[in-house]
């Protein structure tokens, strides 16, 4: 609060990026936590919340005859242009912004500060809702090839792997540790997925500290251990997953990669995903392109080619991609790495099993996905998204190349995921918001030491309450895709608007169908409702027919399963609006549309049908399911 | 046999047998004492052989026993025992179709590498088409369930040719005139986009000669008019009795009257019938609409040009005219008359009833013909694939590759281009006056787009082909040579029309519930662009097709020659089949009344519930737009709505109309507009990528949300169904009866429909969502071909 001179600052006009409309006048507040604009010209009340710890940059541009400009960017892709009268409260409001967007102390993250006034055990209950030991026993693990070890309990053998770890059973003590001293942080390969059906897996490390020309022996039986666990393949993939260059410069450091003669029947492989900081001027690039104003057809199209950004996307999934297919079609074992093994390591691995395994593509499958390969084994998320005041150059998109992977896969498979863009897009601004304690910190002990699972809550179990909004209605359920085969070439990448010009009203595509499914998901819910209490009124006028009977119980069963997982009863808008996320109001935006939207739908529906007399028995129904409903819920 | 299916066969089957000789240089004359000649061939006389010949299948009285089809031209030895089955089952010609030319053993390539893996089979050209009879079809299982009756998968007619390469040592070049020497393998790219690769190696050389001077002849040579398969098949298919289509043909005053009256434009437009017989002008449809203040001698005196011709008239009353520009004179008092004649048109128009009139030469504003043509030449040779390598190598850069193109760039600038004409309409009440040298090309395009923005009539199915009808088929767009289909002059070749169905399926991806059809619908359509049985989209006007149409009067088998229209889709593709090309999503606009009268009081409502510029807009140019009709009219003329309309304020009315419109949320009955920013205009992958086995994506795309929803939408069916009977069964003395009420509706298609027709008031036009369950059924089941269909073919 030391940091908030002026709390409160009116006639504050946001102008709109995109529209040449007239700006919105209003009220601009600071609180502890958010920046809150409320545009006063607007007949329903609008309001704008920004995080602070969203706020990637804070800019005073020059004064003009309105005001003083003042340009603030978020780590989400919004850029709020707001103009504010006096230079003296612009100034203010900069220099606050400046220091509550960039804390020094962890302790003063929104984390530890947010309190959702919910019991103690529920937070204890919640960060135990995602166990990876129930993850690695659906792959079949602990088995005879693998187990899962504590070696690493006191962080002896890597103070940035958490201290339960996969290693083949085959590797004792002696091997993992004389690996560790050979792998660059001590990072040794561990198992990052086991493809049961025929035990290929996926490995993960660093890169090794080979230089020119040092061995370990320990090293090349760790390998040998990963190759053997998998005994119907005679070889196993070693890849290094940087461009080669770089591979080589590293030598130089007395790191590098492996050397084919010295591990047995490995096959090694380049696969050239270019560094963070490659990937930071790219995004740089490609944020520069969706700020153009106006821009025609071949300024979009050369300034999108020239970012690279589709480019990196295609390297990931391509690698993801070989992985994927190395595993299910040569059955052979894949080990990653990069340099540190934290960055593109995870991205790959993580993709890989999320094209392999269709539980990784359900909502507890992708937090499970992005608890083990991200949070567990070490990515510095902390750094890369600039949580903290600290080096600028640590700062990568790393995770929303994954998060767009994932969306990109969404566009190839649309009935393959359970879930919906907006549950990407909620993870993705969750990494930021510093509002839950998942992701702060840099690794599992660093996490301990703040003490995050005694002061923070785990944003799962939120995200698992809102799961109705974030659900794909077009999916096809758990069986109905196994492994995921997706297009590589350029034209199946998409540029994603929804990510990088979501705040820019006007600019989406809006999600009708989306939309009219849900509609029509109510609307079968409704009927099936109806029908079941049709049947059930049946006995009354008239003893049920023989052959009825069982149609009569499976309709039963049917709506009682619908009401177990309860559909999207309420189609919101998601047309004109990102929806209100948040709801504890970290984004709400105009929810004022909501209710017309609303009846609109319901008018729809009505014309749909046209059902007078079904009708009137539907909507009695109607209000009964919802009851029961709300007990399942 | 894979491309058989029962009509084509049957049609087969009627053919009679092939003359002995082929010629390049003409038509096969009948033979002279051919016994199969007949009604029609007396009628025709020598003038139209192959129709003369082929009168016999017309006459319907084709049951002879199956009989090789064509006479073989391959040595007497070569002919295996079991050949003339074998040729029976493959080849079918449709009415009026000749068999040319044809070679053996020809080896049709695997695109995917540089090897000749592929299939053995029969190459065949005929007048109709070039067509491939491999062995492959001999799978009869995997017949695609979406399958097109004229057209085959290895089928192509012959204007649907676009380039005909030949190898010679490892080196492609063009084919075209006389050949000195043949290649070895024949490269054929297709309009459509397929790319065949055939290899000759293994042929008989004087069979390669025949083949490729045969195919290179008849697709590559100009052709006269009268040539066009479209006349041999008009006389020889067989006539069934008029179909009925609810599609407007616009071919009589009736349809324009009702027309006019559905949009209101009554008031201030009136039907002209002064063109009948084409006095006036051969470029205008025998019927068009002027404004009512037009004298009628103007418009002879003129020749049809400068006149204002209307295209449809919005809500507000502002309507849509087209005019063809005169052509620029030499000559001062021939261009001062012109001049004056044009003013005095305006006055005319500018004064009440009529809104403010606005002119917007599209010559000037739009890219040209030629800029079209090359856009489109160099787009499309990125998907036109001779092998996986290329295509790879594509890869690096393929948003720059896009990007020098243009044509993305070309559709945009035509939405903008519309959706600044909507802005006059709608937000300025203003009329607007599209003027270009012929007003049938940009003109077509610009006009039509408004409409489909603006009119949601014109978003289902049978508006959309009334509305091709209207502006581009009456409106004199000249196909014939656009298209080149005569291949007489390539200068005069433009993707115009494609161009627009481009910018609509910018629309329909955008908007897909909107549309009543499909993206399947927009390519299938563009297909049928190059399929000469239907006389759409091969003639250059109106009067070009009456004037072609045989017998004058003094025939009295002229009855018997009847044109098919594309718009009647069961020719090409069976009721399974085209329920691909409707939207399941679709939902009928929200209104049950036929009168047309309450229709526009409704869509009034509706639209000016829209926040439009208008009400928005600062007082003081609300101010000036009030007066303007009062200064123009009284004061300063016409030269005041220029001044008005300055460039700077059309700007940021554009911006503000579109950007308005944009922020609020969608009405799919009402006014649309597009997205025009750069991640808004996407590249038409279904058209484009169909073919190339490398943009294949098993169990994804778009049409994995297609099925999808079609199986939610059964769900929902069967649901309503089951309710529906459920509430019948409630109803005492129908209980008995109703077990076989309940089997007897799982096979008829009218029970779910019916039903719901009772219980509501269905509008006229049939809903694709709710038609009959039968059809659902079948596509339940088809899932997996409908993969096939857009990712794979």
């Amino acid at each position: 609060m030391e940091h908030i001179t002026t709390p409160k600052v009116e006639n504050v006009k946001l102008l709109d990026r995109y529209t040449n409309r007239k700006p919105a006048n209003g009220t601009l507040y600071l609180t502890a936590t958010h920046l809150i604009y409320v545009d006063a010209s607007a007949e329903v009340r609008k309001e704008t919340w920004i995080l602070h710890h969203h706020i990637a940059t804070v800019e005073k541009l020059p004064l003009t005859t309105s005001g003083c400009p003042l340009l603030i960017h978020c780590k989400n892709f919004r850029v709020a242009h707001f103009v504010i009268g006096h230079e003296r409260d612009c100034h203010e409001v900069y220099t606050s912004l400046l220091k509550l967007s960039q804390p020094v102390k962890p302790e003063e993250l929104y984390a530890f500060s947010y309190n959702p006034k919910m019991p103690k055990d529920n937070r204890e209950i919640g960060w135990k809702l995602i166990d990876l030991k129930v993850d690695y026993q659906r792959m079949g693990i602990p088995n005879d090839f693998w187990e899962i070890t504590d070696a690493n309990k006191d962080y002896e053998v890597c103070n940035t792997y958490p201290p339960e770890i996969v290693v083949p059973k085959a590797a004792n003590k002696a091997t993992v540790l004389g690996s560790s001293k050979f792998r660059s942080r001590g990072r040794i390969p561990v198992l990052s997925y086991l493809y049961k059906e025929n035990n290929a897996a996926i490995c993960r490390c660093s890169q090794p500290l080979s230089g020119f020309s040092a061995r370990c022996l320990e090293d090349e039986q760790m390998l040998q251990a990963i190759r053997q666990a998998n005994p119907g393949s005679p070889f196993m993939y070693v890849v290094d997953t940087r461009p080669k260059l770089n591979a080589m410069a590293n030598r130089a450091a007395g790191k590098g990669y492996e050397n084919e003669d010295n591990y047995d029947n490995i096959r090694f492989k380049f696969i050239g995903i270019e560094n963070i900081h490659v990937m930071r001027s790219s995004l740089q690039k490609l944020l520069e392109v969706c700020e153009t104003k106006s821009p025609s057809m071949s300024d979009f199209l050369t300034g999108l080619e020239n970012s690279g950004w589709l480019r990196h996307i295609k390297a990931v999934m391509d690698a993801g991609v070989f992985l994927a297919k190395a595993v299910k079609e040569e059955k052979a074992s894949v080990l990653v790495h990069c340099s540190d093994g934290w960055d593109r390591t995870a991205q790959v691995c993580s993709l890989a099993s999320l094209l392999l395994d269709p539980f990784y593509r359900t909502f507890k499958g992708l937090m499970v996905l992005i608890e083990k390969e991200w949070i567990a084994m070490g990515h510095k998320f902390s750094h890369r998204c600039g949580h903290l005041d600290g080096d600028l150059k640590e700062v990568s998109p790393v995770f929303t190349q994954f998060t767009e992977c994932v969306w990109q896969l969404m566009q190839q498979f649309p009935c393959a995921f359970e879930f919906n863009e907006r549950f990407l897009l909620e993870i993705h601004d969750h990494v930021y918001s510093c509002q839950f304690g998942n992701f702060l910190g840099t690794c599992h002990r660093e996490r301990e030491a703040l003490k995050i699972f005694e002061k923070t809550h785990s944003l799962w179990p939120f995200l698992l309450q809102k799961k109705q909004e974030f659900r794909n209605p077009l999916y096809k359920g758990f069986t109905a895709y196994k492994e995921l085969k997706p297009n590589t070439l350029p034209f199946s990448f998409q540029f994603w608007c929804g990510m990088y010009n979501r705040f820019d009203k006007g600019m989406h595509p809006k999600q009708c169908v989306l939309d009219h499914l849900l509609n029509c998901m109510s609307q079968k819910m409704k009927l099936e409702d109806s029908a079941t209490d049709l049947e059930n009124k049946l006995p009354f006028l008239d003893g049920p027919l023989p052959d009825e009977v069982c149609s009569l119980s499976k309709i039963v069963n049917a709506s009682v399963e619908s009401s177990k997982t309860p559909m999207l009863n309420t189609p919101q808008d998601y047309e004109s609006e990102p929806p209100a996320l948040l709801t504890n109001g970290a984004i709400v935006e105009e929810v004022d549309i909501m209710p017309s939207r609303d009846q609109k739908n319901k008018e729809n529906f009505v014309n749909h049908h046209d059902l007078p007399d079904l009708h009137s028995t539907m909507e009695v129904i109607e209000s009964d399911a919802k009851k029961e409903k709300l007990q399942y819920q | 046999m894979g491309g058989v299916n029962y009509v084509t066969r049957r049609r087969a089957a009627l053919q009679p047998e092939e003359p002995d000789e082929e010629s390049w240089e003409e038509l096969v004359p009948p033979p002279p004492s051919c016994p199969l000649a007949g009604t029609a061939a007396g009628s025709w006389g020598g003038r139209e052989a192959p129709g003369a010949m082929l009168g016999k299948g017309a006459g319907g009285s084709g049951a002879k026993p199956a009989k090789p089809s064509f006479v073989s031209y391959v040595s007497p030895e070569e002919i295996h025992i079991k050949e003339p089955i074998e040729k029976e089952l493959n080849l079918h010609l449709l009415p009026g179709e000749l068999l040319l030319c044809e070679a053996n053993t020809v080896l049709k390539c695997v695109q995917e590498d540089g090897s000749n893996r592929g299939t053995y089979g029969k190459l065949i050209c005929t007048n109709f088409k070039i067509a491939f009879l491999g062995d492959e079809s001999a799978s009869d299982d995997n017949e695609p369930e979406f399958k097109n009756m004229i057209i085959g998968e290895n089928d192509i007619t012959l204007h649907c040719i676009d380039h005909i390469y030949g190898v010679y040592d490892e080196k492609k070049k063009s084919l075209s005139g006389q050949l000195k020497k043949y290649p070895e393998k024949l490269i054929i790219y297709c309009k459509d986009l397929r790319v065949f690769h055939f290899c000759l190696r293994y042929t008989k050389e004087e069979e390669v000669k025949r083949i490729v001077s045969g195919i290179v002849h008849h697709s590559q040579t100009p052709k006269l008019l009268k040539r066009l398969f479209l006349f041999s098949y008009a006389t020889a298919a067989p006539t069934n009795t008029d179909i009925q289509n609810q599609t407007v043909m616009f071919d009589a005053i009736k349809d324009w009257r009702e027309e006019l009256e559905r949009t209101k434009g009554n008031m201030k437009y009136k039907v002209l019938s002064a063109n009948e017989a084409y006095k006036v002008s051969e470029k205008l449809p025998l019927y068009f609409v002027v404004p009512m203040s037009l004298s009628e001698e103007s418009i002879l005196q003129y020749q049809g040009r400068g006149i204002p011709i209307w295209c449809w008239s919005c809500h507000n009353g502002a309507s849509l005219l087209k005019m063809s520009a005169f052509p620029k004179e030499q000559e001062d008092s021939t261009s001062q008359m012109h001049k004056i004649f044009l003013d005095g048109v305006y006055k005319t128009i500018n004064k009440p009833p009529y809104e403010v009139l606005k002119t917007d030469d599209l010559s000037s504003s739009l890219p040209s013909l030629q800029d079209i043509q090359a856009a489109y030449t160099r787009f499309k040779q990125l998907f036109l694939i001779d092998n996986s390598t290329d295509f790879w190598d594509t890869d690096v850069k393929w948003f720059s590759l896009l990007e020098s193109t243009n044509w993305l760039e070309i559709v945009r600038r035509c939405l903008k281009k519309a959706i600044e004409v909507v802005e006059y309409l709608e937000g300025q009440n203003t009329n607007i006056l599209l003027v270009e040298e012929n007003a049938s090309d940009l003109c077509c395009v610009i006009s039509s787009l408004v409409q489909v923005m603006m009119d949601s009539h014109y978003r289902t199915k049978f508006g959309f082909q009334s509305l091709i009808q209207k502006e581009w088929v009456m409106g004199g767009h000249c196909f014939l040579d656009r298209c080149n289909h005569l291949r007489q002059n390539d200068k005069e070749e433009a993707p115009v029309f494609l161009l627009f169905l481009d910018c609509v399926w910018q629309l329909v991806q955008q908007y897909p519930p909107a549309f009543e059809f499909t993206e399947t619908y927009l390519t299938v359509l563009s297909d049928s662009l190059y399929i000469p049985i239907f006389s759409t989209f091969f003639f250059n006007s109106q009067h070009q097709k009456d004037a072609n149409m045989p017998g004058d009067g003094h025939n009295a088998q002229s009855s018997h020659f009847r044109f098919l229209t594309v718009w009647d889709w069961s020719v090409q593709f069976e009721p399974k089949a085209q329920v691909l090309l409707n939207n399941p999503l679709y939902v009928e606009k929200p209104k049950l009344d036929k009168s047309q009268r309450k229709t526009t009081r409704f869509k009034h409502q509706r639209q000016l519930s829209l926040p439009l510029t208008q009400t928005k807009s600062s007082p003081k140019r609300g101010f000036f737009r009030e007066e303007t009709d009062h200064f123009i009219k009284n004061i300063l003329g016409k030269r005041i709505s220029k001044l008005i309309n300055s460039s700077d304020e059309l700007h940021n009315n554009f911006t503000e109309f579109y950007d308005s419109w944009h922020c609020k949320p969608i009405d799919f009955h009402g006014l649309l507009l597009p997205h025009i920013e750069g991640p808004g205009i996407k590249v038409w992958a279904q058209r484009y990528l169909r073919w190339i086995p490398e943009a294949q994506l098993l169990g994804g795309g778009t049409v994995a949300t297609a099925t999808k929803i079609l199986d939610m939408i059964e769900e929902v069916q069967s649901l309503q169904k089951k309710m529906d009977e459920k509430h019948s069964r409630t109803v005492p003395q129908g209980r008995e009866a109703l077990p076989m009420l309940r089997n007897s509706a799982r096979l008829s298609s009218l029970f779910p429909f019916a039903l719901l027709q009772r219980h509501s008031l269905k509008p006229v036009l049939p809903t694709s969502t709710w038609k009959d369950l039968e059809d659902e059924d079948d596509l339940a089941k088809r899932d997996d071909e409908f993969v096939d269909l857009s990712e794979v073919i």
